[in-house]
């Protein structure tokens, strides 16, 4: 593992996107941020810009009103980055995925790289989620280098 | 003359692992004092280093040009000191990297940034009167604008220039943008202005600034520790406790209006800097 | 030097016609041959020569190392009564214009004036005897050279101008009032030479006058209703500064018995004058301020604004303005360690923290060079009174670097205007994607003005080192470079702030007689600040000597050394230089790299460039505006106590006659 790599590894800022969450999965995730969990152990920062965002986190179902906002968003973001899909509705719609203004998952949108399931996910599994998808963040870069040589 | 120049590239050399360190140091403190454990002690290196990985992303050319003078500037300043050269100079030179800076934040048509760099222009209005006027108070006691010449003296600056370690500290607190003064951005991620002026600066672009922060903190305390050159162990103690007090500023209070700080620093700040200089004309040896 | 040789042969009588008089026959030339080509021949021409005259003035100087003096011969003409009837052909011409123009205020100045000249004229009946004479020395040759190449490069640019100008007021050829205007810009020039080069104040006096008359005829060239009420309060405000020097004059001759500035020089003076010559100093200073258009009389120069662009970089940058702070720094030595110097240095330096303060309300872009401009002069003036080695130096530096890019930012300004048709910094936003190259000439000008490496930010921080005996002029210099900033950078911002996509805009063309007189001042202005220590060693320290040399007891060698001056600026040059040079070669924005600004998510590209989705599901373009502040830097709050206190500080430089 380079340098580069392990400063990747330990240094994920978050841009965390509410697409039309009930509010449950927000409040889980910012409890990550408080000193009981304090992701901050990790290098993990709530940036708020996607210019400087490593690792997207999203909540709630997609509508039709929030998926051009989320591509925004993913667009603004500079390579390398990851996608997070945080709580059933962000997963699939959940309850709402039939529901007339839903396009269903973040996956209807955005490649995503990891699913932490749950109605609403501990923080636990947040972090461990954003873990994953640094692994696999990496993974695809590498064979991006490996690609390009 | 060579060995000012050694000293320059030595010091241009080990400023950012100084700073980086500090800035680490406090991200652990800030964060004892919020009840948490905080990230470890080399996180802004790791930060840097990954924000130079990314690939780059811009709305235009400039935006690079500005930033990469910003840091010229940051590292010129701190050879200059380095070299004992003018300190007048040292502060216009410091200006033209965050006038910079802020035209690099002009640059994009964002509302964030544009907000941001126009507030900075008031932060930068805000603290330079200071910065000379400190100046002004070592030509007094030294009747030289030369950092080497404050090596001259007998009594350490800080005895008869007191409220200019006050006034310093205000200035490392500005620049830094911390709390109360982060009005234009916020030093570590709080959110005002979504970053400020640095919205629109992403992945290299960031990290040049970030460097140049490495930079910048350096040179505030270097500029703090002159104030007791006659023992500079003292004078870096005198340096890093007030940078622990601007630390624990930042933590204990909330962000204001940009109106409160430039009246707060032109009218507190200024008295207390013109109260120290009419001490210094009235007691001190007399400018040649 | 061989090759030198004959130049200095050349009579200084000789050069002083050619720079005085040539600009002025070609003048008539212009005005008397109505065809394009022959009007765009001779004021080139007009142009080449002053030039070549200057540079040989320049030369003769840099070789014979000494002031260059003549005496006109005193059998050849009355002298005294040519210079006197001159002086009342003028008058009578203001107090026509008063008539014409029915102003009473003109009328009445200009009554006073011509009661003190003509007691001047009677009671100083036996100082006009010795013969007038020229005398260059280095601070005429600065001057003359300023004149002479801003001047003439400034009048080649008016061709264009005025050309678009008038097809844009619609006046065709044959009504074309552009014969006119070359003629009183080239008799201007010509004037401003005689001005710095005549040693007797009568002829001084006299140009001062012609300068006077010509900025008001080129102020009302427009004719319209506010370019007369404006070229009116200019004349007013002048002439009563006539008064001033008329005054001085009767003082001098009746007290000193002598016209002769040099003369005046090396009689005793500074703490060893008596009063009425310190009184005569005051009023020259009043003279000076006016002209300088410092406070209280600022508002003359606010109002030359409404004059075509060359018009108003000629005023500024070369000519009109830098004869207020020419006369001071000429009669530097003679109040030299009084109390007057020092109400001066505060005078000025008050002038530079009020214009400074007030410019960052604006966004009118020739109103915030207006108010630069006078601030930079209060910042010279404010030298002069410190009146030591490194403050003159300063002075001369700056008024060098001032010129340049002054003269610069008008041109430039004026040729957005033409581009864009508005002169308010708001519509030049994004002005890097529509006019890449004039924004380009215009950021180097402006960072000329306030960033280190540039030659105007050495000199200020000259200037703060040598103001450091004096605190309160020391704090206004301090305040006001500070907020000098404010205004050159929210400017530039603007010019700066562009749109993503539109990065590879297509260089503009410009007219080659805007192109090169651009051109030039940048590459004058990038230069000079480069070869600020040839220029230090070379023009401005000879010139600090000669003055020093009449200061009693500072004679012999000046001491210029300083810590600002010691500093490696050619180490600072390269590695700005380096810094701006390898994001450009190595890391340019490529296309696939571009991304609009971040807007939380919501932005869209609208027909009106970049825009968002409001919370009503509406596109609306982002439309972006600076901040100025008005509430608390505006003209209206402050334009009043400011004019007040500048009256009282000019009221305190009569008192501090009294307490020498």
């Amino acid at each position: 593992m380079g340098l580069i790599d392990i400063a990747r590894s330990k240094s994920p800022w978050i841009l965390h996107f509410d697409a039309g969450a009930c509010n449950g999965c927000d409040i889980e995730l910012l409890a990550c941020l408080t000193p009981v969990y304090d992701v901050e152990r990790f290098g993990i920062i709530n940036i708020g810009n996607p210019k400087h965002a490593d690792v997207l986190l999203v909540t709630g179902t997609v509508n039709k009103r929030s998926a051009r906002v989320l591509r925004n968003l993913y667009d603004q973001m500079p390579e390398p980055k990851a996608v997070v899909a945080i709580g059933a509705c962000a997963l699939s719609g959940g309850v709402f995925h039939q529901c007339y203004n839903i396009l269903g998952g973040v996956d209807s949108v955005l490649p995503v790289d990891v699913y932490v399931p749950g109605c609403a996910p501990k923080p636990e599994a947040i972090i461990e989620g954003v873990v994953m998808a640094l692994g696999k963040m990496q993974e695809r870069e590498h064979a991006r280098k490996r690609g390009a040589a | 003359m060579m060995a000012e120049y050694l000293a320059a590239l030595a010091a241009v050399l080990v400023a950012p692992f100084i700073g980086g360190v500090l800035m680490g140091i406090d991200r652990i403190v800030s964060a004892r004092l919020q009840s948490r454990q905080g990230p470890p002690l080399f996180q802004p290196f790791y930060d840097i280093l990954k924000l130079f990985a990314k690939r780059r992303m811009a709305a235009n050319t400039f935006q690079m040009i500005s930033v990469s003078v910003y840091l010229a500037s940051m590292v010129l300043s701190l050879a200059l000191l380095f070299m004992g050269q003018d300190l007048l100079v040292l502060l216009f030179i410091l200006a033209l990297g965050n006038i910079m800076l802020i035209l690099g934040g002009f640059s994009v048509k964002s509302p964030y940034s544009q907000l941001g760099s126009q507030r900075e222009v008031i932060v930068l209005l805000a603290y330079e009167p200071l910065l000379v006027c400190m100046v002004v108070g070592t030509y007094i006691m030294t009747g030289s604008f030369s950092a080497a010449s404050i090596f001259g003296l007998e009594r350490p600056l800080a005895l008869s220039m007191p409220a200019f370690v006050i006034t310093q500290a205000l200035v490392m607190a500005m620049k830094l943008h911390k709390s109360p003064f982060d009005v234009s951005a916020s030093h570590h991620a709080h959110q005002e202005l979504v970053r400020g002026i640095y919205t629109e600066f992403s992945g290299p672009q960031m990290a040049v600034i970030e460097l140049a922060h490495l930079y910048e903190l350096v040179l505030l305390l270097g500029f703090i520790a002159l104030f007791w050159h006659t023992n500079l162990g003292i004078g870096i103690a005198l340096a890093l406790a007030c940078y622990g007090a601007v630390i624990v500023l930042d933590n204990i209070s909330a962000r204001m209006t940009t109106r409160w700080m430039f009246g707060f620093t032109w009218s507190f700040g200024l008295a207390l800097a013109a109260a120290n200089l009419a001490a210094l004309y009235a007691t001190g040896p007399l400018p040649r | 030097m061989g090759l030198l040789e004959p130049l200095l042969k050349i009579s200084p009588l000789t050069l002083a016609a050619v720079l005085v008089f040539s600009p002025a026959l070609f003048g008539v030339v212009v005005f008397a041959v109505r065809t394009k080509w022959s009007r765009k021949g001779v004021v080139t021409v007009a142009g080449w020569v002053l030039t070549l005259a200057a540079i040989t003035v320049f030369a003769i100087a840099f070789v014979s190392r000494t002031a260059l003096s003549a005496t006109l011969p005193a059998q050849a003409a009355p002298w005294s009564m040519i210079v006197a009837g001159g002086d009342l052909a003028l008058l009578a011409a203001i107090l026509v214009i008063a008539v014409r123009f029915r102003s009473a205020m003109v009328l009445v100045v200009a009554l006073v004036q011509l009661a003190v000249v003509l007691y001047a004229e009677l009671t100083g009946g036996h100082a006009a005897d010795a013969a007038p004479a020229v005398f260059i020395d280095w601070l005429s040759v600065v001057m003359v050279m300023i004149v002479s190449v801003i001047g003439s490069i400034i009048v080649v640019y008016g061709l264009p101008y005025m050309k678009e100008h008038e097809r844009h007021l619609g006046i065709d050829e044959a009504g074309s009032h552009r014969p006119g205007f070359f003629l009183t810009m080239l008799v201007f020039l010509g004037a401003m030479n005689g001005l710095v080069i005549f040693d007797d104040l009568r002829f001084v006096f006299f140009f001062w006058e012609v300068t006077t008359l010509c900025s008001f005829l080129l102020i009302r060239h427009d004719a319209t209703e506010l370019a007369n009420t404006n070229a009116l309060r200019a004349l007013w405000m002048n002439t009563l500064g006539g008064v001033g020097f008329a005054a001085a004059i009767a003082l001098f001759g009746a007290h000193a018995h002598t016209y002769s500035v040099q003369a005046l020089l090396h009689s005793p003076m500074g703490a060893a004058a008596s009063l009425p010559i310190l009184a005569a100093l005051a009023c020259l200073m009043f003279a000076a301020f006016t002209k300088s258009a410092q406070m209280p009389f600022h508002s003359w120069l606010l109002g030359a604004m409404v004059a075509p662009t060359p018009v108003s970089a000629l005023l500024h940058s070369s000519t009109m303005v830098k004869a207020g702070v020419y006369l001071l720094m000429r009669f530097a030595p003679a109040f030299h360690g009084t109390q007057l110097s020092n109400v001066l240095a505060i005078a000025g330096g008050f002038t530079f923290v009020a214009t400074a303060f007030l410019a960052i309300g604006q966004t009118n872009a020739k109103k915030i060079l207006a108010y630069s401009t006078i601030s930079n002069l209060g910042l010279i003036i404010a030298c002069t009174g410190l009146n030591r080695p490194l403050a003159l130096a300063a002075a001369v530096m700056l008024l060098i670097f001032h010129a340049i890019s002054k003269g610069l930012l008008f041109m430039a300004c004026g040729v957005v205007e033409h581009g864009i048709h508005s002169r308010d910094i708001e519509d030049m936003q994004g002005l890097v994607n529509r006019m890449p190259l004039t924004t380009l000439i215009m950021v180097i000008g402006i960072l000329s003005m306030l960033l280190p490496p540039f030659g105007v930010l050495i000199a200020k921080l000259a200037a703060i080192e040598a103001s450091v005996h004096l605190p309160l002029a020391m704090g206004m210099l301090v305040i006001g470079s500070t907020l000098t900033v404010a205004f050159w950078t929210k400017w530039t911002g603007r010019l700066l702030t562009s749109e993503p996509g539109a990065v590879h805009p297509k260089i503009e063309h410009l007219h080659v007689m805007y192109f090169v007189p651009l051109v030039l001042l940048t590459v004058g202005a990038v230069a000079f600040s480069l070869a600020v220590f040839p220029l230090l060693t070379e023009l401005v320290e000879p010139a600090v000597t000669q003055y020093y040399a009449l200061v009693p007891g500072a004679a012999g060698g000046v001491d210029l050394s300083s810590d600002v001056l010691a500093v490696p600026w050619m180490l600072v040059f390269g590695f700005m230089a380096t810094a701006v040079v390898v994001p450009v070669l190595v890391a340019r924005t490529r296309p696939d790299e571009e991304v609009g600004a971040y807007m939380c998510g919501e932005q869209i590209e609208t027909p009106n460039g970049s825009g968002f989705i409001t919370a009503a599901e509406q596109s609306c373009a982002l439309s972006i505006r600076g901040h100025y502040f008005e509430r608390y830097v505006g003209e209206e709050t402050h334009g009043l106590w400011m004019t007040v206190v500048a009256a009282l500080l000019m009221a305190a430089m009569l008192g501090a006659v009294a307490l020498r």
